[in-house]
């Protein structure tokens, strides 16, 4: 079996007093919080799945729609934002790791970090979908191509609700992690290192989650547009 | 020993126990002495299970009447008892209520309140979450229902309910769209916000499904006693793991569905919309995706069931238990690759046809060889007649002949004639309610003396399983013929010339004695609740560990932590060897026990609010768009407000000696226990 | 406070041989990412750029679940689990994909499944 000390279910307010933490021991040796959060995301994964489905199936159906994903797609952009993300990944991973080893300062730093790449992704996606709602405009504002929304064939559809909806877990995860940034500040992470580490962890593992999902999204929605294969 | 120094003390368990204030500065609401604090704000997983059986008993008789009413218009042909669309909106709710909001939550009745008990844990993994489930599916129930109400008022007349959906001039409240609401009937083009009544009570019954099922998938896996290995646990936990499995991984296929519906009708999309490119046969995709293993959900806990109760009266170990739970999760596995098979008239071509034809049939194997199994358990076995015996035997024959009419659905031309007919409505009558309905009543019987400690009285049993079994082959039997004849589903009357009515008389005949089973066994649930004698710790000679503690069980469930030897492990501890007794450990800090929350009910509040303000928003009532945030809002807060309370908790000592447990409990009040907040 | 006195000098040790891991690891990522997006405007096969572009996409899916979300790290049940909704989603898209794939579903998927016998035969031949 586990050792009581190591596992699962902190209590705060256990911490004082008699310094004995009753954490219940579990027959696996996972934590309930982390074996709840991976159960998440599997199912995670079928609900992005079927969005993703819809995406591509609306794309090999309507393959010349109102809308030219090869002319409207701002690549550059785009691969900065992936960039971003993954780098935010990266500190996520350190501020886990810090929070293991009970140092706060470095935890704080690192997801701020995380929580300031996580606002410049979401303000990439903003700019993005503003730009494809009123379309693309010259120096003379002339215009180069038409703005689409979500009323715009399939293609308008697919693309906001997909991309719309990993945007919003996004928002949510930097909202978390804002949540845990202050929180850190109340002084009760310090009573339970464990405990602490174990929410951290498992909103590390919903963010590297949104990050992956936006691999694939990236990949699948975006590059290979670009691929001709007529 | 336990007697001690308890005379002058009350007999509440937690009597002198003190509330905590949590770290929110907020007192906790444990140890109330209020009957209505102590059920609203609950974690415990035996009185969340008890009130989801009672809603869903509830929401069982509310479907029944439905179905009497359709039956009623049907009886003879070319009737007008009730308009097209009043029939329309009765066969959608009558679906949507029977397979949402009775036999999934009955289900969940029987999770909630065994699996801890079965497995040797206190409660749950996540208490609170367990009971954010609860209400986030009273409050889907609630605002599914809500439409009905909008509906009465509209058509008393009353001026505050003159609600006309926005773009269409029907004022269709209540769905009308099938319990499957094929786009693009499902639009807004086409079906007033019963639309979005039907959407939004959905999304709001998933989550509360998503995330009762997350919670006991952790406590299945993490929260076993010592000694009860996976292969020790009993089969109705291992279905409710599968079960659990197939939910988490099914409903986010109807999630997306039902948003994407959303999105059409209320934001402009193109999904379904044909006119601009939507592809109405996607909806029926990934409703089906959703759909079929939905039905693999239904049945597996009815299955789990059985798989408890045959053994039990056959005073014999189930027949092939490592291969019964095995085909119960390899159905569940193939559940995921059979969805097509609701649209093999669809036009998908021979090769997917073929496909999922042949993984229909396959699909068969697994059940097939619980049904073997479950004869091998019966036979050579000393059959004990009992109330549970009786209905675990009708569910095995009366479950086959649906999956007889299955078989024969699974072949493509075959179904080519049957689709869209009576006979489906005949198979899925035969598996729900001859399968899933059957075994859950069964449980009922089974398990009632368990959680209230009253036997059943009198032999009314006989008579509820007889007439719901004459009942339910008067009803369906017919409409296996019904359909091969071309009797179509889903149309509100049929004509004289087809000479359908003297069959559909019969079919009404048996739906209202079916209906008086049902009464029948509704009357007999309260002559047991008020009536019955005490029923013991162990009135069957059971098998599994729930029939070793008191009934009802202590709030604690088990005084000391039980140490598993073996599986079946309580009829291992009366009858084996030495070996294989159940060990007691008690704990030295006392038993802890989770502290009791209003967040979880305060955040259902905000769906509630959210769930009617949205279709009525639709409808074009002002600020309804506020109200909706505002639900949001105050679901969001109180999600938050949950998280920062942290879980709390307190000890109790109970005085039983190790053991003692397995000894009848007296009659009366439970044994006195000592408090000790321990901090 | 006890309870960082009570974190094991290994504990440390060991979170900071996943700091070096973390780093390369990024590195790594951001390296293939920049590959991804030139690969794409190569004057390649079609079908090759796309393999490519998926064979990188699932080593990068495979790097962050393995290391920055503790799997290697972990229990195995927590990757079977994981896994199990990932191959479940994949089948399904792949379904749906392949369901949708065909105008004149009877003609051109025979058409399929005849070049599929025609490339076995040879084969059962030997």
């Amino acid at each position: 079996m586990s050792d009581a000390a190591a596992l699962s279910n902190s209590h705060d307010d256990h911490g004082h007093g008699h310094g004995h933490i009753d954490h219940t021991a579990t027959s696996t040796g996972i934590e309930n919080k982390k074996l709840i959060m991976w159960l998440f995301l599997a199912s995670d994964c079928m609900f992005f799945g079927t969005l993703i489905s819809t995406h591509l199936i609306y794309r090999k159906v309507y393959p010349d729609g109102p809308v030219d994903p090869t002319v409207v797609f701002n690549i550059p952009l785009t691969s900065f934002s992936t960039f971003i993300l993954l780098m935010s990944s990266f500190l996520m991973a350190l501020a886990v790791s810090a929070m293991h080893k009970g140092e706060l300062k470095s935890f704080r730093n690192n997801v701020l970090g995380v929580v300031f790449f996580g606002i410049i992704f979401l303000t990439c996606q903003v700019f993005e979908f503003t730009e494809f709602v009123y379309g693309k405009h010259d120096a003379d504002g002339n215009l180069v191509w038409e703005g689409f929304t979500l009323s715009t064939g399939t293609f308008g559809s697919t693309f906001f609700v997909l991309t719309g909806t990993h945007g919003t877990h996004v928002a949510i995860g930097v909202l978390w992690l804002i949540g845990l940034y202050f929180y850190s500040f109340t002084g009760r992470m310090e009573h339970d290192i464990h405990g602490s580490a174990m929410d951290v962890e498992v909103a590390g593992l919903y963010w590297h989650f949104v990050d992956i999902v936006w691999i694939v999204i990236f990949t699948a929605i975006y590059l290979v547009e670009f691929i001709n294969f007529t | 020993m336990s007697t001690a120094t308890t005379d002058t003390l009350p007999h509440s368990p937690d009597h002198g126990l003190v509330a905590e204030k949590s770290a929110l500065g907020l007192t906790r609401p444990d140890h109330s002495k209020s009957f209505w604090v102590d059920w609203l704000t609950t974690v415990d997983h035996k009185k969340i299970g008890i009130m989801y059986g009672a809603a869903a008993l509830f929401f069982f008789v509310v479907g029944g009447i439905e179905a009497l009413i359709i039956r009623a218009q049907l009886a003879v042909p070319e009737n007008d008892l009730i308009s097209a669309q009043l029939y329309n909106q009765l066969f959608t709710m009558h679906g949507t209520t029977m397979i949402f909001l009775a036999v999934m939550p009955l289900s969940a009745a029987f999770f909630n309140y065994l699996v801890p008990l079965q497995i040797g844990a206190r409660d749950v993994a996540f208490p609170r979450l367990n009971s954010f489930s609860l209400w986030t599916f009273m409050a889907g129930a609630i605002v599914l229902n809500a439409s009905w109400f909008f509906q009465v008022m509209q058509y008393m007349g009353s001026e505050a309910f003159n609600l006309k959906s926005g773009t269409v001039t029907l004022t269709d409240i209540v769905p009308a769209v099938g319990w499957f609401g094929y786009a693009p009937l499902s639009s807004e083009l086409y079906s007033g916000i019963g639309g979005d009544f039907w959407i939004i009570s959905l999304q709001i019954l998933g989550v509360a499904s998503i995330a009762a099922s997350l919670n006991f998938i952790v406590t299945i896996i993490n929260m076993r006693a010592p000694g009860m290995k996976m292969m020790r646990m009993p089969v109705f936990t291992w279905m409710t793991l599968v079960t659990a499995f197939l939910i988490i991984l099914a409903f986010p296929a109807i999630t997306i569905a039902l948003a994407e519906l959303m999105f059409d009708r209320n934001f402009g999309t193109n999904f379904f919309r044909v006119s601009q490119g939507g592809q109405p046969i996607l909806w029926q995709h990934l409703f089906w995706v959703f759909g079929h293993p939905e039905v693999y959900i239904l049945i597996l806990p009815a299955m789990g069931i059985v798989s408890e109760i045959l053994p039990t009266f056959s005073r014999k170990p189930l027949f092939g238990y490592p291969i019964v739970i095995f085909s119960g999760a390899v159905i569940g596995f193939l559940g995921f690759a059979v969805w097509s098979h609701h649209m093999f008239t669809t036009g998908l071509g021979k090769i997917a046809t073929a496909a999922f034809s042949l993984l229909t049939m396959a699909i068969a194997v697994p059940t097939g060889v619980k049904i073997f199994n479950w004869i091998g358990t019966l036979w050579g076995g000393r059959i004990k007649l009992t109330a549970p015996m009786i209905f675990a035997l009708g569910f095995v024959w009366m479950f086959m002949m649906g999956g007889f009419s299955g078989i024969m659905h699974s072949s493509a031309p075959a179904d080519a004639q049957q689709q869209d007919s009576y006979f489906v409505v005949a198979h899925f009558h035969y598996v729900l309610i001859g399968g899933s309905v059957l075994a859950l009543i069964g449980g009922i019987y089974f398990w009632l003396p368990k959680v209230y400690g009253k036997m059943w009285t009198g032999a009314l049993s006989n008579w509820v399983a007889g007439t719901i079994v004459v009942g339910l082959n008067i009803t369906f039997f017919p409409m296996h013929f019904l359909g091969l004849l071309g009797m179509p589903r889903r149309t509100h009357t049929y004509l004289a010339v087809n000479e359908w009515g003297a069959m559909n008389m019969v079919c009404t005949i048996g739906a209202f004695i079916l209906a008086m089973g049902i009464l029948l066994f509704l009357i007999d649930i309260y002559l047991c609740v008020t009536k019955g004698k005490p029923a013991g710790n162990d009135p069957w000679d059971g098998r599994t560990l729930e029939w070793a503690i008191s009934s009802p069980p202590k709030h604690y469930n088990f005084a000391a932590v039980p140490k598993i030897p073996a599986r079946d492990c309580w009829f291992a501890h009366k009858y084996g060897s030495a070996k294989q007794k159940i060990g007691w450990q008690k704990e030295d800090h006392g038993i802890h026990m989770p502290s009791q929350s209003w967040w979880p009910l305060f955040a259902s509040c905000g769906f509630l609010i959210l769930g009617i303000a949205f279709p009525i928003k639709h409808a074009g009532v002002p600020y309804m768009g506020w109200l909706a945030i505002l639900g949001l809002t105050i679901l969001v807060f109180g999600i938050i407000m949950w998280s920062l309370e942290g879980p709390g908790g307190y000890h109790l000592h109970p005085e039983e000696e190790d053991g003692e447990d397995s000894k009848p409990a007296p009659t009366g009040s439970g044994a006195p226990v000592s408090e000790e907040v321990h901090r | 406070m006890s309870e960082v006195s009570a974190l094991l000098p290994e504990n440390i040790k060991s979170e900071n041989k996943k700091y070096h891991a973390f780093i390369n690891l990024g590195l790594f990522l951001a390296v293939l990412t920049g590959i991804e997006i030139v690969v794409i405007f190569f004057p390649w096969n079609p079908w090759l750029i796309f393999w490519v572009l998926a064979i990188l996409s699932i080593i990068k899916f495979v790097c962050v679940i393995t290391w920055f979300m503790h799997l290697v790290y972990d229990k195995l049940l927590l990757t079977l689990i994981f896994m199990t909704g990932m191959i479940l989603a994949t089948g399904t898209v792949t379904a749906l994909m392949l369901l949708f794939s065909f105008d004149d579903v009877d003609v051109e998927a025979v058409e399929i499944l005849e070049l599929g016998v025609l490339t076995l035969r040879p084969l059962l031949a030997l």
